[in-house]
Protein backbone atom coordinates (compact mmCIF):
# COMPACT_ATOMS: atom_id res chain seq x y z
CA UNK A 1 0.00 0.00 0.00
CA UNK A 2 1.30 3.27 -1.02
CA UNK A 3 0.08 6.89 0.13
CA UNK A 4 0.78 9.76 -2.33
CA UNK A 5 0.27 13.33 -1.55
CA UNK A 6 1.05 17.10 -3.39
CA UNK A 7 0.32 19.82 -1.25
CA UNK A 8 0.58 23.68 -1.59
CA UNK A 9 -0.08 26.17 1.02
CA UNK A 10 -4.36 26.11 0.60
CA UNK A 11 -4.68 22.24 -0.52
CA UNK A 12 -3.90 18.84 -0.49
CA UNK A 13 -4.57 15.91 -2.82
CA UNK A 14 -3.63 12.50 -1.76
CA UNK A 15 -3.73 9.13 -3.35
CA UNK A 16 -3.98 6.21 -1.77
CA UNK A 17 -3.80 2.74 -4.04
CA UNK A 18 -4.98 1.00 -1.14
CA UNK A 19 -8.62 2.51 -1.47
CA UNK A 20 -8.16 3.49 -4.90
CA UNK A 21 -8.85 6.81 -3.82
CA UNK A 22 -8.42 10.24 -4.86
CA UNK A 23 -8.88 13.07 -2.00
CA UNK A 24 -9.26 16.50 -2.27
CA UNK A 25 -8.65 19.09 0.67
CA UNK A 26 -8.64 22.86 1.32
CA UNK A 27 -9.36 25.53 -1.39
CA UNK A 28 -7.78 24.52 -5.01
CA UNK A 29 -6.83 27.38 -6.94
CA UNK A 30 -4.17 27.41 -9.13
CA UNK A 31 -3.07 30.09 -11.83
CA UNK A 32 -2.61 27.91 -14.75
CA UNK A 33 -3.04 24.26 -16.23
CA UNK A 34 0.90 24.36 -16.03
CA UNK A 35 0.47 24.53 -12.32
CA UNK A 36 -1.69 21.85 -12.30
CA UNK A 37 0.23 19.89 -13.82
CA UNK A 38 1.46 17.75 -11.23
CA UNK A 39 -1.96 16.91 -10.05
CA UNK A 40 -3.01 16.00 -13.91
CA UNK A 41 -0.09 13.57 -13.07
CA UNK A 42 -1.03 11.98 -9.68
CA UNK A 43 -4.66 11.52 -11.61
CA UNK A 44 -3.18 9.90 -14.23
CA UNK A 45 -1.08 7.62 -12.14
CA UNK A 46 -3.87 6.25 -10.53
CA UNK A 47 -6.17 5.65 -13.71
CA UNK A 48 -3.15 3.67 -14.93
CA UNK A 49 -2.47 1.82 -11.30
CA UNK A 50 -6.19 0.95 -10.88
CA UNK A 51 -7.02 -2.56 -11.89
CA UNK A 52 -9.73 -2.95 -15.41
CA UNK A 53 -12.95 -2.09 -14.55
CA UNK A 54 -11.99 -1.41 -10.96
CA UNK A 55 -13.41 1.64 -9.20
CA UNK A 56 -11.48 4.57 -8.88
CA UNK A 57 -13.13 7.46 -6.33
CA UNK A 58 -12.48 11.13 -6.81
CA UNK A 59 -13.33 12.53 -3.34
CA UNK A 60 -14.31 16.12 -3.19
CA UNK A 61 -16.18 16.35 0.53
CA UNK A 62 -13.51 18.04 1.57
CA UNK A 63 -13.02 20.58 -1.41
CA UNK A 64 -14.28 23.69 -0.18
CA UNK A 65 -12.83 25.88 -3.48
CA UNK A 66 -12.07 24.57 -6.95
CA UNK A 67 -11.33 27.43 -9.78
CA UNK A 68 -12.30 27.44 -13.51
CA UNK A 69 -9.01 26.05 -14.42
CA UNK A 70 -9.30 23.44 -11.65
CA UNK A 71 -12.73 22.31 -13.04
CA UNK A 72 -10.61 22.57 -16.66
CA UNK A 73 -8.32 19.72 -15.34
CA UNK A 74 -10.65 17.60 -13.38
CA UNK A 75 -12.97 17.52 -16.87
CA UNK A 76 -10.28 16.81 -18.66
CA UNK A 77 -9.32 13.90 -16.43
CA UNK A 78 -13.08 12.42 -16.72
CA UNK A 79 -12.62 13.12 -20.39
CA UNK A 80 -9.86 10.96 -20.98
CA UNK A 81 -10.76 7.68 -18.61
CA UNK A 82 -14.07 7.51 -20.77
CA UNK A 83 -11.97 7.51 -24.05
CA UNK A 84 -10.05 4.77 -22.60
CA UNK A 85 -12.62 3.06 -20.99
CA UNK A 86 -10.13 1.25 -18.84
CA UNK A 87 -12.22 1.95 -15.26
CA UNK A 88 -15.24 2.88 -13.50
CA UNK A 89 -15.27 6.53 -12.16
CA UNK A 90 -16.97 7.35 -8.63
CA UNK A 91 -17.15 11.17 -7.37
CA UNK A 92 -18.09 11.95 -4.12
CA UNK A 93 -19.51 15.59 -2.95
CA UNK A 94 -20.82 17.42 0.11
CA UNK A 95 -23.85 18.63 0.08
CA UNK A 96 -23.33 21.61 2.63
CA UNK A 97 -20.55 23.05 -0.69
CA UNK A 98 -22.94 24.91 -3.05
CA UNK A 99 -20.80 24.69 -5.80
CA UNK A 100 -20.39 21.08 -5.35
CA UNK A 101 -24.20 20.55 -5.26
CA UNK A 102 -24.21 22.64 -8.57
CA UNK A 103 -21.29 21.85 -10.57
CA UNK A 104 -19.93 18.35 -9.58
CA UNK A 105 -23.49 16.68 -11.73
CA UNK A 106 -21.86 18.42 -14.99
CA UNK A 107 -19.07 15.48 -14.79
CA UNK A 108 -21.54 12.87 -15.47
CA UNK A 109 -22.48 15.36 -18.73
CA UNK A 110 -19.39 14.24 -19.69
CA UNK A 111 -19.60 10.44 -19.04
CA UNK A 112 -22.88 9.22 -18.27
CA UNK A 113 -21.26 6.49 -16.68
CA UNK A 114 -19.54 8.06 -13.62
CA UNK A 115 -21.31 7.53 -10.20
CA UNK A 116 -22.13 10.92 -8.48
CA UNK A 117 -22.85 10.94 -4.92
CA UNK A 118 -23.10 14.10 -3.06
CA UNK A 119 -23.44 13.49 0.27
CA UNK B 1 -26.27 42.93 -29.07
CA UNK B 2 -23.47 45.69 -28.74
CA UNK B 3 -24.54 48.79 -27.96
CA UNK B 4 -21.74 52.05 -28.46
CA UNK B 5 -20.96 55.55 -27.90
CA UNK B 6 -18.04 57.50 -29.03
CA UNK B 7 -16.29 56.36 -25.96
CA UNK B 8 -18.11 53.13 -25.05
CA UNK B 9 -19.10 49.78 -25.87
CA UNK B 10 -21.68 47.85 -24.12
CA UNK B 11 -22.31 44.22 -24.26
CA UNK B 12 -24.85 42.13 -22.48
CA UNK B 13 -26.85 42.88 -19.03
CA UNK B 14 -25.10 46.46 -18.29
CA UNK B 15 -26.99 48.31 -15.59
CA UNK B 16 -26.46 51.93 -15.13
CA UNK B 17 -26.77 51.17 -11.19
CA UNK B 18 -27.21 55.02 -10.36
CA UNK B 19 -27.28 54.08 -6.20
CA UNK B 20 -24.31 54.72 -4.17
CA UNK B 21 -21.97 51.51 -3.75
CA UNK B 22 -22.16 49.82 -0.36
CA UNK B 23 -18.56 49.18 -0.79
CA UNK B 24 -15.40 49.63 -3.21
CA UNK B 25 -11.97 48.99 -3.40
CA UNK B 26 -9.12 49.35 -5.43
CA UNK B 27 -5.91 47.43 -5.96
CA UNK B 28 -3.17 46.83 -8.79
CA UNK B 29 -3.02 43.95 -11.27
CA UNK B 30 0.29 44.18 -10.82
CA UNK B 31 0.15 43.24 -7.11
CA UNK B 32 -2.35 40.36 -8.18
CA UNK B 33 -0.41 38.55 -9.71
CA UNK B 34 2.40 38.55 -7.70
CA UNK B 35 1.06 37.56 -5.13
CA UNK B 36 -1.70 34.95 -6.65
CA UNK B 37 -2.96 34.09 -3.54
CA UNK B 38 -4.19 37.57 -2.59
CA UNK B 39 -7.16 37.03 -5.62
CA UNK B 40 -8.46 34.27 -3.35
CA UNK B 41 -7.83 36.43 0.13
CA UNK B 42 -9.65 39.15 -1.76
CA UNK B 43 -12.55 37.27 -2.93
CA UNK B 44 -13.11 35.36 0.25
CA UNK B 45 -13.51 38.15 2.33
CA UNK B 46 -15.66 39.83 0.31
CA UNK B 47 -17.83 36.93 -0.17
CA UNK B 48 -18.20 36.87 3.45
CA UNK B 49 -19.06 40.51 3.82
CA UNK B 50 -21.38 40.66 1.41
CA UNK B 51 -23.13 37.21 2.38
CA UNK B 52 -23.83 38.53 5.86
CA UNK B 53 -26.32 41.10 4.10
CA UNK B 54 -28.39 37.58 3.82
CA UNK B 55 -30.86 36.72 6.97
CA UNK B 56 -29.82 33.83 8.90
CA UNK B 57 -32.97 32.47 7.61
CA UNK B 58 -34.35 32.66 4.73
CA UNK B 59 -37.81 31.76 2.86
CA UNK B 60 -37.88 28.85 0.86
CA UNK B 61 -36.52 29.65 -2.67
CA UNK B 62 -33.81 32.28 -1.42
CA UNK B 63 -30.26 31.22 -1.29
CA UNK B 64 -28.86 30.70 1.77
CA UNK B 65 -26.25 32.98 3.54
CA UNK B 66 -23.86 30.16 2.92
CA UNK B 67 -24.85 29.67 -0.42
CA UNK B 68 -24.69 33.03 -1.27
CA UNK B 69 -20.63 33.33 0.22
CA UNK B 70 -20.02 29.73 -1.79
CA UNK B 71 -21.23 31.92 -4.99
CA UNK B 72 -19.55 35.06 -4.33
CA UNK B 73 -16.16 33.21 -3.22
CA UNK B 74 -16.45 31.52 -6.62
CA UNK B 75 -17.18 34.54 -8.87
CA UNK B 76 -15.27 37.20 -7.19
CA UNK B 77 -12.00 34.71 -7.82
CA UNK B 78 -12.94 34.02 -11.21
CA UNK B 79 -13.14 37.92 -11.79
CA UNK B 80 -10.02 38.99 -9.63
CA UNK B 81 -7.86 35.94 -11.18
CA UNK B 82 -9.19 37.66 -14.68
CA UNK B 83 -7.82 40.81 -13.69
CA UNK B 84 -4.46 39.76 -12.45
CA UNK B 85 -4.29 37.44 -15.63
CA UNK B 86 -4.92 39.86 -18.15
CA UNK B 87 -4.32 43.44 -17.03
CA UNK B 88 -1.89 44.87 -19.56
CA UNK B 89 -0.19 48.25 -20.54
CA UNK B 90 0.68 51.32 -18.79
CA UNK B 91 -2.64 51.42 -16.09
CA UNK B 92 -2.73 48.21 -13.97
CA UNK B 93 -5.13 49.97 -11.20
CA UNK B 94 -8.16 47.46 -10.71
CA UNK B 95 -10.94 48.68 -8.99
CA UNK B 96 -13.83 46.56 -7.00
CA UNK B 97 -17.40 47.81 -6.68
CA UNK B 98 -20.11 46.10 -4.87
CA UNK B 99 -24.13 47.09 -4.70
CA UNK B 100 -26.05 44.88 -2.41
CA UNK B 101 -30.00 45.09 -2.51
CA UNK B 102 -33.14 43.82 -1.61
CA UNK B 103 -33.11 40.83 -3.95
CA UNK B 104 -29.84 40.49 -5.83
CA UNK B 105 -26.26 41.53 -5.57
CA UNK B 106 -24.48 43.54 -8.73
CA UNK B 107 -20.79 43.44 -8.20
CA UNK B 108 -18.35 45.45 -11.29
CA UNK B 109 -14.50 44.83 -11.30
CA UNK B 110 -12.69 47.38 -13.88
CA UNK B 111 -9.30 46.53 -14.85
CA UNK B 112 -7.09 47.59 -17.67
CA UNK B 113 -6.05 46.28 -21.47
CA UNK B 114 -4.00 47.50 -24.07
CA UNK B 115 -6.28 48.51 -27.01
CA UNK B 116 -5.45 45.77 -29.32
CA UNK B 117 -6.70 43.74 -26.77
CA UNK B 118 -10.13 44.87 -27.22
CA UNK B 119 -10.81 42.82 -30.27
CA UNK B 120 -10.43 39.12 -29.29
CA UNK B 121 -12.00 39.67 -25.97
CA UNK B 122 -15.18 41.01 -27.54
CA UNK B 123 -15.13 38.05 -29.48
CA UNK B 124 -14.92 35.93 -26.59
CA UNK B 125 -17.88 37.87 -25.24
CA UNK B 126 -19.85 37.53 -28.09
CA UNK B 127 -19.72 33.96 -27.92
CA UNK B 128 -20.30 33.92 -24.58
CA UNK B 129 -23.81 35.98 -24.36
CA UNK B 130 -25.18 35.09 -27.82
CA UNK B 131 -24.57 31.51 -27.84
CA UNK B 132 -26.55 28.14 -25.63
CA UNK B 133 -24.02 28.82 -22.01
CA UNK B 134 -24.69 24.58 -21.63
CA UNK B 135 -23.70 23.55 -24.79
CA UNK B 136 -21.00 25.72 -24.88
CA UNK B 137 -19.57 24.65 -21.67
CA UNK B 138 -19.13 20.95 -22.70
CA UNK B 139 -18.01 21.70 -26.51
CA UNK B 140 -15.55 23.94 -24.81
CA UNK B 141 -14.67 21.42 -22.21
CA UNK B 142 -14.41 18.90 -25.13
CA UNK B 143 -12.25 21.23 -27.50
CA UNK B 144 -10.16 21.59 -23.90
CA UNK B 145 -9.20 18.28 -23.43
CA UNK B 146 -7.94 17.74 -27.11
CA UNK B 147 -5.87 20.82 -27.18
CA UNK B 148 -5.48 23.28 -23.66
CA UNK B 149 -7.48 26.64 -25.42
CA UNK B 150 -6.55 28.10 -22.13
CA UNK B 151 -8.46 31.70 -21.44
CA UNK B 152 -11.47 30.28 -22.89
CA UNK B 153 -14.26 31.79 -20.98
CA UNK B 154 -14.95 28.41 -18.87
CA UNK B 155 -15.11 30.63 -15.68
CA UNK B 156 -17.84 32.73 -17.25
CA UNK B 157 -19.92 29.72 -18.36
CA UNK B 158 -19.87 28.37 -15.36
CA UNK B 159 -21.64 30.98 -13.34
CA UNK B 160 -24.16 31.43 -16.17
CA UNK B 161 -24.65 27.64 -16.45
CA UNK B 162 -24.54 26.84 -12.74
CA UNK B 163 -25.41 29.88 -10.98
CA UNK B 164 -27.92 31.98 -13.39
CA UNK B 165 -25.26 35.15 -13.14
CA UNK B 166 -25.89 37.54 -15.94
CA UNK B 167 -22.80 39.23 -17.28
CA UNK B 168 -22.61 43.20 -18.94
CA UNK B 169 -19.35 44.25 -20.18
CA UNK B 170 -18.19 47.93 -20.78
CA UNK B 171 -15.00 48.64 -22.81
CA UNK B 172 -14.01 52.26 -22.26
CA UNK B 173 -10.69 53.82 -24.10
CA UNK B 174 -8.96 55.71 -21.43
CA UNK B 175 -6.03 56.90 -23.77
CA UNK B 176 -4.18 55.48 -26.90
CA UNK B 177 -2.18 53.15 -24.96
CA UNK B 178 -5.01 51.80 -22.80
CA UNK B 179 -8.86 50.85 -22.15
CA UNK B 180 -10.50 50.16 -19.14
CA UNK B 181 -12.97 46.79 -19.05
CA UNK B 182 -15.67 46.86 -16.91
CA UNK B 183 -17.51 43.63 -15.96
CA UNK B 184 -20.81 43.95 -14.18
CA UNK B 185 -22.10 40.84 -12.58
CA UNK B 186 -25.45 40.54 -11.69
CA UNK B 187 -26.63 37.86 -8.78
CA UNK B 188 -29.92 37.06 -8.16
CA UNK B 189 -30.33 35.78 -4.35
CA UNK B 190 -33.28 33.46 -5.34
CA UNK B 191 -32.19 30.01 -6.06
CA UNK B 192 -31.81 29.48 -9.93
CA UNK B 193 -34.66 27.32 -11.26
Amino acid sequence: MSVETISGEEYSVTYNDNTQSIKFDGSMRLRTSEEYAPINDLLLKAHDATPAESLLTLDFSSLKFLNSSGINIVSRFVIAARKQAHLQLKVIGNQDIYWQQKSLTNLQRLWTAVQIDIQ
Amino acid sequence: MAQSTSTSQIFGHWEAVTAVPTTTMSLDAAQLSAHWRRNSLSSDYWAAYAALHIPETVPAGWLRRDDVSYVLSYLLNELFENCAKFSAGPELAVHFQAWLLDERMVFQLTNHIKPQGERPFITLIEELLNGDPDELYFQKLEANAEQDLGGSGLGYLTLIKDYGIQFGFRFQRASGESTAVTVQAHVNLREPS
